[in-house]
């Protein structure tokens, strides 16, 4: 009695020293994942934040202009240029404005003197909202369109999906979005055709808001999501342990879920990452159709004004955002199929 | 290659269609039937016989103007390939060859390029170095390079490692000599597929910008710009965005079925469908031999 329950000890314990080794080998991959991304990110944010600085000495735009105009003398330029701390080396500036964005301190807009990180942060809750209910109707659409169709291949279901994933990929977000606009708000008078309110005034008034522009940036995305998933679970279908799990009788649910959908998804998931900037990018102009005073327009209003350090301000924060994406796509890749990390 | 394309009918629909477009972007200033910039009294009027697509809100005739419009999506679209082409290829051969250094900077700046979102990019530059198509598709060109430095990197690195391009270093061929004598062959099949796939993003960013105003003079008609006037005034003419969307689609939907024609007919794929082809028509007694029709510089 005594020896058995002693047994008994013995054995949960090893249970849980294998329990908490294993869990401490995922945390481990999990940590590795994450070093390898960040030092596969730190060159990309340098690169590209030099690069970011580097336009406005080629553009040759000065504060100057925008402050007094064309006919100014070049005492007042130098003045106002002195003041900016324009006259410094280039590297030097470059310094002093890389430390100040590592801060969160983007710089004053050459326009008004307001400060850019918080115009840009006014503008992103909008945008992030647009963005966000567009990858989940992305992510949702393409998973449902991409399994149906893998699911029941070579049917008329499939060809009908396959076509339909193909008009809308090559449909541009604003093309969707015009036409949405003409059907669902001047045509129907579903949803207002434009403007923004915060969630805080209620979810379907927000809802309604976000619902048309996200629909219009997330058709490129449901289409890639769904051909991808296609592709990669019709792939898995004809692995070896499918037939092998058909063999020993499993049901068809569990081999989807358990041996087939795991294996399928990385090329999907893959695919994801690198939507996401031009989910960025296509917002500049979905914002415009919408009317949303959101981080696209003022991107491209800051440009056209020639509004060099709020330009920039959005270029940084973008790379931002696609890096802590791409992080975050990586993490799940490298959780759900691991043998993806070669190719890091 | 050409003919093989045609063979196919997705590839004959996609030369097609490419055709027509470029033909317009030729001869539209010829074609049109009005002076895409002149406007009359009757504004917004309804499609005739005059006006085949309607005027829009200063009595301007749409369709002249969609035909004149053409040309700046055709030159912009090529000039973003031309310049991925130059910017992705030749470095991506070469990272394979110029040892490690070149290759990790080449690896992180591409890295770095795919990350970029490019239409913020082609808006802030076009915006900050003058306002024009030329500089806007530079910088796109160059942001979609990433595409053409992964292609060639991986067709050449497959040749690079075959036995017979061994054979001819271990003869001393240079290394010159084995990119012109074996690499480039290899590569160019999925560089074309590639080239393909970019024009079709390449329309979608001429008419994205022109959309929102950037790279063009306000009375220049693009494909772009109507669109955006005829957003202005939908609750007028419901249906006035379709012929300008239509023809961005078709584009679009014809490059991307250019290049899967492409794909399917050139390497491995290509082999297969031949041999079986051949098998079928062999099978029904009949030659299968499509005539290669006069093609535009797009059948490449």
């Amino acid at each position: 009695m005594a020896v058995s329950t002693a047994g008994y000890a013995v054995v949960s314990d090893r249970r849980g020293q294998v329990a908490v080794a294993r869990a401490r080998r995922a945390a481990g991959r999990g940590l590795v994942t994450l070093a390898r991304s960040v030092l596969i990110f730190v060159p990309v944010f340098l690169v590209a934040t030099f690069a970011t600085f580097a336009l406005r000495a080629i553009s040759g735009l000065s504060p100057a202009q925008i402050q007094l105009g064309e006919s100014a003398t070049p005492e007042a330029v130098a003045r106002i240029e002195q003041e900016w701390g324009l006259d410094r080396p280039f590297l030097a500036q470059y310094w002093t404005w890389f430390e100040n964005i590592l801060h969160g301190d983007l710089g004053a807009s050459w326009a008004n003197g307001a400060d850019i990180a918080t115009l840009i942060g006014n503008g992103l809750s909008i945008s992030l909202s647009v963005a966000t209910a567009a990858l989940i109707i992305g992510i949702v659409g393409g998973f449902a369109l991409g399994a149906l169709a893998a699911l029941r291949r070579t049917t008329w279901i499939d060809r009908a999906i396959t076509g339909f994933t193909t008009i809308i990929s090559v449909t541009p977000p604003f093309v969707v979005g015009i036409v949405l606009v003409s059907i669902f708000a001047v045509g129907l008078g579903w949803f207002p055709s434009a403007g923004y309110v915060p969630a805080s005034a209620g979810a379907w008034p927000w809802l309604s808001h976000v619902l048309l522009p996200a629909l219009a940036l997330s058709f490129d995305t449901v289409a890639d999501v769904a051909r991808q998933l296609r592709a990669g679970l019709i792939a898995a279908y004809q692995e070896n342990y499918v037939i092998g799990a058909v063999v020993r009788g499993l049901s068809p649910r569990r081999i989807f879920f358990r041996h087939v959908l795991r294996n399928g998804t990385g090329p999907a998931l893959a695919v994801l990452g690198l939507k996401f900037p031009m989910l960025i990018g296509s917002s500049v102009v979905t914002e415009w159709i919408f009317g949303l005073q959101g981080f696209g327009r003022f991107a491209n209003d800051a440009a056209q004004a020639g509004d060099v350090p709020a330009v920039q301000g959005v270029l940084v924060i973008s790379i931002v955002l696609v890096v802590t994406f791409n992080l975050i796509v990586n993490i799940i890749l490298a959780r759900v199929t691991p043998a993806s990390q070669r190719g890091l | 290659m050409v003919r093989r394309i045609l063979g196919l009918n997705a590839g004959r629909i996609a030369v097609g269609v490419l055709s027509v477009i470029i033909l317009l972007a030729a001869l539209g200033p010829v074609l049109a039937p009005h002076d895409p910039l002149e406007t009359s009294p009757q504004t917004l009027a309804g499609p005739s016989w005059s006006h085949w697509l309607g005027t829009d809100y200063l009595g301007r005739d749409v369709f002249s103007r969609l035909l004149d419009g053409s040309r700046t999506s055709v030159l912009g679209a090529l000039q973003v390939v031309l310049i991925a082409l130059v910017v992705g290829v030749i470095p991506g051969i070469l990272s394979v060859y110029l040892g490690r250094l070149f290759e990790w900077c080449t690896l992180r700046i591409t890295d770095t390029l795919v990350a970029l979102p490019f239409l913020v990019y082609a808006v802030a530059v076009t915006a900050l170095l003058g306002n024009g198509i030329p500089q806007a598709m530079f910088v796109v060109g160059v942001l979609v390079s990433p595409l053409f430095y992964r292609v060639s990197r991986a067709a050449t690195l497959a040749v690079a490692r075959s036995q017979y391009v061994e054979a001819a270093l271990i003869a001393g061929a240079s290394v010159g000599l084995v990119v012109r004598r074996h690499v480039w062959g290899k590569v160019l099949p999925p560089i074309t597929v590639a080239l393909a796939y970019t024009i079709g993003t390449g329309f979608v960013v001429v008419s994205s910008l022109t959309f929102l105003g950037i790279g063009v003079q306000p009375p220049a008609p693009t494909w772009g710009g109507l669109l955006a006037s005829a957003l202005g005034y939908l609750a007028y003419q419901p249906w006035a965005p379709i012929a300008p969307a239509v023809m961005i689609m078709a584009t679009v939907w014809g490059s991307n079925l250019l290049a899967d024609a492409i794909r399917d007919v050139s390497g491995e794929a290509g082999r297969a469908l031949l041999n079986s082809r051949r098998a079928r028509a062999h099978r029904a007694g009949t030659v299968d031999n499509p005539e290669p029709l006069s093609v535009g510089g797009a059948a490449r």
